[in-house]
């Protein structure tokens, strides 16, 4: 059995958390008693499943995101159901960063809004490379394949604009079911997969398996040997190889590689494991262990995307903490080089500020030279968070160009 | 990698960014299942150094006696530093007024002792076994929980949490609670627990116990709780789903000696693991979003 991580977004009232509902009642992920809180008189209501708070369920909105979860046969499945207002982009930011499939809900009877565009735009700023465009309610306009493929056409328009690949486009009914699990003999010209079916066979992520990157999380000494717990976030170690310590730049050799209470000969991306090494110099928290033939870039400069997350918005020349992986540092903000129109997607002047929500692109000086790979190449090294350094929040969240 | 690879790798990653991030973390401890496995990841994310932080479990002087023996056995095995905070003692020195009723659960003065503990030694942050499937203001929960002073969850402005970046940054005087298992379900856990071949208080498999019934579910005869003539005493064989207070914990009807048993039960169960066991999160609709408002996990 594996793991596939998903979002769920769209508007208010397009139907997301009936989808979420539906999928785990169909799939008989629901028990009885939790069942029972969302039975009412007569009918079930599928949405109330996700509305974790109790202003949530008073408002009859998604505030932040609740996880859930389901099995089918070979697949655990964790949901992240995002919420749509515009106000909370940060928390969709938040369940989409993890995401391996993000499915976007379109109310077929309003079509493409504002907010789908929002939507797409956090697609393409996280690099997501499986897009579901779900076109819910299909019920409500007659299951008119006109109307699913003028949606189609509109979309692949602004996937186009901002670049994204992999989309798959599904005509759904959240309330009545219609492919959802099983292919609806309603929408007879629908040749794709059943929503359940997709998942069941994408496959999620894959770590970058042929460059080796490991972040340094803590680090314990005995006998002239550096015992560095952390994670394979890329590619694979074997005992004996030469490797490199970043940022300094020293050479180092692997002695022994622990895998829980066993030693192993190899360790791949996604491993927590724990390397014996022998090197001069002392290894620390935060340092990135490299392969000696594709290295990092060491700079204290960087080009990044990002997201402000923040109610008080990015003051340029103002000192933040920068924290990628494990490793922490200072940084302001020397430009705004240009923004993204959340409303348009049209790229705008960078102007002196940036607000909550909004997408830019930017220069980032750091006090410390700093080891990283660009968020195309090797995503778990191209990426990180700026933070506040009175309020400690999470102000941004960028990925490296 | 399979599920539980994916998993275990995701919790010792959790655990080692708590390590290398506060100062003084705990890992609270509840004689459970799920914070059992906690201790063993911690054990295992920083073997062969011994585990980093110590274990904390707050005594609600209602527990069941097994799931004690089992605590001192387990901090024993593994050389773990045990440190026992009383809701009894909380009880008397704040003078506050003890549970009352026919089941008298000192659930909510928990969260007393715990925030005395966590002032007392200092902690900026304590690991918990809380996974997101449990219920469902739990399920909006982050992996770090940045907690203030005061100990409030704050479930409307709750910093962003992106990749497996953790933020464990705060003021003078908060904490963050740490849950490694979050995306763990129960079925999750037992199956985890087979493969590492976890041991647990006897209490997980089915023993023989004297219990009475209220409203459908059995509860143990204990001196915590008040039984009264209308109560009818039964022996049932019985295990249990969840271990929390004696009072608020409710036995299942099994006859699943092995890990095996339990795991076939679960599977062919059509009622939730709280649902089923747990009468305190029954008060209210949002009986767990209030208590974790207070301080809880």
């Amino acid at each position: 059995m594996d793991i596939l991580r998903f979002i769920t977004a769209g508007n208010v009232d397009d139907g997301k958390s009936t989808l979420i509902g539906r999928l785990l009642y169909d799939t008989g992920n629901i028990k009885t008693d939790v069942l029972q809180t969302i039975t009412g008189e007569d009918t079930i209501n599928l949405a109330h499943i996700t509305d974790g708070l109790r202003a949530e369920r008073q408002q009859g909105i998604t505030i932040d995101v609740a996880y859930k979860y389901f099995t089918t046969a070979d697949r655990k499945f964790i949901i992240s159901d995002a919420p749509g207002h515009f106000q909370y982009t940060k928390n969709l930011v938040t369940g989409a960063s993890g995401a391996d499939v993000m499915i976007l809900l379109v109310d077929a009877v309003t079509g493409i809004t504002a907010q789908t565009k929002r939507h797409a735009l956090v697609a393409s700023f996280l690099r997501k490379k499986q897009i579901v465009v779900a076109i819910n309610k299909i019920d409500a306009v007659g299951y008119s394949q006109a109307i699913y493929t003028s949606v189609c056409d509109t979309f692949s328009n602004i996937a186009a604009h901002l670049s994204l690949p992999g989309i798959t486009y599904i005509p759904i009914s959240a309330l009545l079911g219609d492919n959802v699990i099983n292919l609806s003999t309603n929408t007879p010209w629908y040749r794709g997969a059943s929503l359940l079916q997709y998942l069941e066979l994408c496959p999620p992520d894959q770590p970058i398996n042929n460059i080796f990157r490991f972040i340094v999380q803590y680090v314990t000494k005995g006998n002239g040997i550096q015992y560095c717990a952390g994670k394979v976030v890329a590619g694979f170690v074997c005992a004996g190889d030469t490797v490199v310590i970043y940022p300094d730049g020293c050479t180092a050799v692997v002695r022994m590689i622990m895998n829980g209470f066993q030693d192993t000969d190899i360790a791949h991306a996604g491993q927590s494991v724990c390397l014996y090494i022998e090197c001069t110099q002392a290894i620390s928290r935060g340092s990135t262990i490299s392969e000696s033939n594709i290295i990092p870039q060491v700079n204290n400069t960087m080009d990044v995307n990002v997201c402000w997350l923040d109610e008080e918005p990015l003051v340029p020349g103002k000192e933040y903490y920068l924290q990628m992986n494990s490793c922490n540092t200072i940084c302001c903000i020397n430009e705004i080089i240009s923004k993204t129109s959340v409303d348009t997607l049209e790229n705008l002047p960078g102007g002196v500020t940036l607000e909550m929500n909004e997408f830019a692109r930017i220069k980032i000086k750091t006090k410390d030279s700093l080891a990283f790979d660009s968020f195309q190449h090797i995503p778990p090294t191209g990426r990180g968070i700026i933070i506040d350094m009175e309020t400690y929040y999470t102000s941004g969240a960028f990925v490296i160009l | 990698m399979d599920h539980l690879e994916i998993l275990e790798g995701e919790a010792i990653h959790i655990l080692r960014e708590v390590a290398g991030q506060f100062r003084n973390p705990a890992l609270m401890f509840s004689g459970g299942k799920d914070s059992t496995v906690l201790i063993h990841l911690m054990v295992k994310a920083f073997y062969p150094s011994p585990p980093p932080f110590p274990v904390l479990h707050i005594d609600t002087g209602h527990n069941f006696p097994e799931a004690l023996t089992f605590r001192d056995d387990l901090a024993r095995q593994y050389g773990l530093k045990l440190i026992v905070k009383e809701v009894e003692h909380t009880i008397s020195k704040r003078g506050l007024q003890d549970a009352t009723g026919k089941f008298p659960s000192r659930n909510a003065l928990q969260s007393h002792t715990l925030m005395d503990a966590i002032k007392e030694l200092g902690l900026d942050a304590c690991i918990g076994g809380g996974r997101r499937d449990e219920e469902k203001a739990r399920a909006k929960e982050r992996n770090f929980s940045v907690r203030d002073a005061s100990g409030a969850w704050k479930p409307y402005n709750q910093r962003p949490e992106l990749w497996d970046i953790y933020n464990g940054r705060i003021q003078q005087g908060g904490n963050v609670r740490v849950f490694p298992i979050s995306n763990w379900s129960e079925l999750d856990v037992w199956r985890y627990i087979q493969r590492e071949k976890i041991g647990l208080p006897s209490l997980y498999f089915s023993h023989e116990r004297e219990c009475i019934r209220h409203n459908g579910r059995l509860v143990a005869v204990s001196e915590y709780i008040l039984i009264d003539g209308s109560d009818v005493l039964e022996t049932k064989n019985v295990r249990y789903r969840t271990v929390g207070d004696m009072t608020c914990t409710a036995a299942v009807e099994s006859n699943a000696f092995t890990v095996e048993e339990v795991i076939a039960e679960i599977e062919n169960t059509n009622i939730s693991e709280r649902g089923q066991t747990r009468m305190d999160d029954q008060l209210s609709e949002a009986a767990m979003e209030d208590r974790k408002l207070k301080g809880y996990f």
